[in-house]
């Protein structure tokens, strides 16, 4: 699905948040050794779903250009499983992939609205900027 | 199924009205019929007056501060409320819920900008004018004062000036449009919440003779109105007879300037938002867009503007992904045509035709037109001139800055018009010469914010003070001097 308004691109911004913090909740329950890791980063991106909506409804306005920026941004190349792997290993690698492409939704949304509606790109890059930093050992 | 019947809020109550007359508000997107609005009585007017007139001597005597923390109040309850009064905007007049979130906020931004009032209220003072003798001005409420509210930003027209006239002191009564009468009925929910003093605000539904009314009643100390330029006129001569303050902001036929330096692929979303953002309904929506330069540069920004209306897609506004809803009623539609076809009968050429529709879903046609594009349109033209109201893009060309300038003088209206250029010079020479209120420089909609106030000249405003800022802050009060001396 083309993601061709803002309020589009909010909503899967919570699809993705929650998505990944579910497979993360998941994956915690399942491999004890990663639990503490998995479970920071659902909270996170719990936080970051919510970030993002305060900043949005924050500094929306009537005057909006960003309704018809997002050209070229599709659902489809952003969109991950959430099984839970069988393995830890699986998980870590499924985790690096998850990441991968919110974070590539991320920078691109930001890109295309950059200028528009400043705080949200802006939020868009820092909340990418933070998952560089989520790597697990395989 | 019976159908939901709106109220009136008259002195803290919702009460039905008395009338037989009720007109039906129906979803322009969908067609489906969401409820029915009176059109109610002048004896339903003369009782919300009566009800505001009682309630100001206690209202101005409530202290400012005091004042203000209902506005805090309902700002809160408006935030909890959030995205419930958007759909409600959406519904009625169907732009997207992106448009209608918008909307929201820059209503909210005026209540907190009026709640501001403690400060933005204050008058000044000068000691020993004379020796032993001060003098100092003081602003003071004045009574009641009302809203004539238009279709196009149901929710938020009328806060440009509720929240300010009762943070002020006064009191208010609201008269919703007809044509969108539910954000209105949402926000006096919202102002029945917070608990106000019974008769400070007061709705009543209604038309031209509840308008009338208020330029009539006696009790009545102002009117505010937005919407059209021949309404306007009507009021502000009304008012003018009746001794009433008025703010009349009226119609628009906006220009877009674009200079051969301007970067077209940044400015090309200001652009669309700027025409086709609300459907064209938008007294600030670009409406001519004048290009500088030679053919190339000519054929370069509109061939890009054209493509770029031609992919919005039109829709019900609340599907996310629909990026222009239809225009408010069939109505509205009917004399958008007409006028598209007065203009290809004047000559112009339409190379986007909005005409054959395009819509996201199975939704009736009613009330959709997709963009249309007017191209070798010539000053003179209907396509120049009339506000169209809908979303209609007359494309006209300038040999250079002082051809564009006067072109832009020769439209009757002054509401607004921007200019993209990278040029200072350029930008400084049209700030400085072009007569309307609101001037854009690199940018599509000029808006100004809360704490500014809304310009307008020509024939797109009647008035002195304007709506929003300190202007309507001192519409709101009248100045008091005292010069006093203690023997």
């Amino acid at each position: 699905m083309k993601l061709n308004t803002m309020a589009a691109v909010m909503s899967f911004v919570s699809r993705i948040e929650n998505e990944s913090a579910s497979f993360y909740e998941g994956c915690a329950a399942k491999f004890p050794e990663l639990k503490d890791a998995f479970l920071s980063w659902s909270k996170e991106n719990r936080k970051f779903e919510k970030n993002v909506k305060r900043t949005y409804f924050g500094v929306i306005t009537d005057t909006l250009e960003s309704n018809y920026a997002f050209e070229g941004l599709d659902t489809d190349d952003y969109g991950f499983e959430t099984d839970v792997p069988e393995t830890a290993s699986g998980a870590v690698s499924k985790s690096r992939e998850v990441e991968d492409k919110i974070k590539a939704f991320y920078l691109k949304a930001a890109g295309l609205s950059d200028g528009l509606m400043a705080d949200v790109p802006r939020l868009f890059k820092k909340i990418a900027g933070k998952r560089e930093d989520r790597r697990l050992p395989e | 199924m019976s159908v939901n019947r709106l109220q009136n809020y008259i002195n803290g109550e919702w009460v039905d009205s008395k009338t037989d007359e009720f007109v039906k508000i129906i979803n322009p997107a969908r067609g489906e019929l969401l409820c029915e609005s009176p059109m109610s009585t002048k004896a339903e007017l003369d009782a919300a007056v009566q009800a505001s007139q009682e309630a100001f001597p206690d209202w101005r005597n409530t202290p400012a501060v005091a004042r203000a923390r209902y506005l805090h109040r309902l700002i809160e309850v408006m935030e909890e409320n959030f995205n419930e009064l958007s759909i409600v905007q959406t519904r009625e007049h169907g732009k997207t819920i992106d448009e209608s979130r918008g909307e929201t906020r820059r209503g909210i931004e005026m209540v907190e900008v009026a709640s501001g009032i403690p400060t933005t209220m204050q008058g000044f003072n000068l000691e020993d004018i004379a020796h032993g003798i001060d003098e100092y001005a003081i602003y003071q409420p004045l009574g009641v004062f009302s809203c004539i509210a238009p279709f196009n930003f149901p929710f938020m027209v009328p806060l440009w000036f509720l929240p300010f006239a009762i943070a002020c002191g006064n009191t208010f009564v609201v008269k919703p449009s007809p044509r969108t009468p539910m954000s209105q009925t949402k926000l006096f929910e919202m102002l029945d919440d917070v608990g106000l003093p019974p008769g400070v605000v007061n709705m009543v539904h209604g038309g031209a003779e509840i308008a009338n009314g208020f330029m009539e009643h006696p009790d009545m100390k102002g009117v505010t109105f937005v919407g059209s330029t021949p309404v306007a006129k009507h009021i502000y001569r009304k008012c003018g007879e009746t001794g009433k303050r008025v703010i009349a902001q009226a119609g628009a036929k906006n220009f877009i300037v674009i200079m051969p330096d301007a970067e077209i692929d940044k400015a090309m979303v200001s652009l669309i938002a700027s025409f086709f953002g609300n459907a064209g309904q938008r007294c600030l929506a670009g409406a001519n867009l004048l290009v500088v330069g030679d053919d190339k540069t000519y054929r370069s920004v509109v061939d890009k503007f054209r493509d770029a209306a031609a992919a919005i897609t039109v829709g019900d506004g609340l599907d996310e992904s629909v990026q222009m809803g239809p225009v408010q009623n069939a109505e509205s539609k009917q004399r958008i045509l007409k006028m598209m076809e007065k203009g290809i009968a004047e000559g112009a050429k339409l190379t986007l035709d909005g005409r054959n529709l395009n819509l996201v879903g199975d939704l009736p046609g009613d009330c959709f037109l997709n963009p249309s594009v007017f191209e070798n349109v010539t000053p003179e033209m209907s396509l120049a001139q009339d506000e169209i109201f809908g979303p209609v893009a007359s494309v006209m060309r300038a040999g250079d800055l002082d051809e564009a300038i006067d072109i832009v003088h020769s439209v009757p209206f002054g509401n607004s018009a921007a200019i993209f250029t990278n040029n200072g010079k350029w930008a400084r020479q049209f700030q400085h010469d072009v007569v309307a209120g609101n001037i854009g420089v690199n940018v599509g909609i000029v808006a100004p914010m809360a704490f500014f106030p809304f310009g307008g000249m020509k024939d797109s405003f009647f008035g002195i003070l304007h709506g929003q800022g300190q202007d309507v802050v001192r519409f709101f009060t009248e100045c008091k001097v005292v010069i006093s001396r203690w023997f």
